[in-house]
């Protein structure tokens, strides 16, 4: 075995457990941390090769990863304002309002 | 990796698998955010590890400093019996575990047939002895326009969440 498997182990739990967070909870805040964490560990997995593999352009595309991961919490957060101030809860199963 | 390698390793992974594992089966939004924390903490700690200096301090000051303060200062505008008044899980959450631990063995299996180079494992990260300069040298020559390009994505959010928060606002 390797010695990089292990941390690829960890970034790949890191993101089923993050997976498992977006699928089941109810809470849209939960749901968004979730989101952080699956992303987080996509750019753990960036740095991780890039170690791995002797070049830095892993590590500047987690910068990448870092600031689109930033915008998408930021409009996350405001959709999820927008939406309790249509129904008044943050339930994601409460959210189809486009379903009809 | 040697014996105190190891050692770190063990427990900054586990402050990371820990922290994730809280922030998904918490009851409190607000302990989420809490455990969150913990588990940026421990991803930091194993980009010490992989000698991604810069990333460590980025990790701490972006996420744990600045994304959960936001997502924590939003929730807090939200009335709290409402948010603590849901149930957890959504009635289809067998569902979302299987589809999870699916892609987990999918992962495994990929991670155990891929093969990487690793003769350069560890070069090539510093010029002289600095990672942040190695990685600015990389970041504003290479990728000089994919920069700019997230340069223009956080400006796009920004006006975006603007224009989506202003709107029932008189």
């Amino acid at each position: 075995m390797q010695y990089y498997v292990p941390f690829l182990m960890v970034a790949f739990i890191l993101f089923a457990v993050g997976a498992i967070g977006v699928l089941v909870r109810r809470n849209f805040f939960v749901v968004l941390m979730s989101l952080e964490i699956m992303i987080n560990s996509a750019g753990l997995v960036f740095v991780i090769l890039s170690y791995f593999s002797g070049t830095i352009s892993g590590q500047v595309f987690f910068i990448f990863v870092a600031a689109v991961a930033a915008s998408e919490t930021a409009v996350g957060l405001a959709i999820a304002v927008l939406m309790y101030r249509v129904r008044h809860t943050v339930d994601v199963t409460e959210f189809s309002i486009m379903k009809r | 990796m040697t014996g105190i390698e190891a050692c770190v390793f063990a427990i900054v992974s586990l402050m990371a698998i820990v922290g994730a594992l809280g922030v998904v089966f918490c009851r409190n939004p607000y302990h989420s955010a809490l455990w969150m924390v913990f588990s940026f903490v421990g991803i930091a700690g194993l980009f010490a590890l992989l000698q991604a200096y810069f990333l460590t301090a980025l990790q701490i000051i972006v996420y744990a400093g600045a994304i959960v303060v936001m997502i924590a200062f939003v929730m807090m505008t939200i009335d709290f019996r409402k948010v603590r008044g849901l149930s957890k899980f959504v009635p289809q959450w067998l569902w979302g575990l299987i589809i999870s631990f699916g892609i987990l063995i999918d992962l495994f299996i990929l991670t155990s047939k891929m093969k990487i180079d690793v003769s350069q494992a560890g070069k090539n990260l510093a010029i002289a002895g600095s990672n942040t300069k190695a990685l600015g040298m990389e970041l504003f020559t290479s990728y000089l326009f994919p920069f700019e390009m997230v340069a223009v994505i956080l400006l796009v959010a920004l006006i975006g969440v603007v224009v989506l928060t202003k709107r029932g606002i008189k």
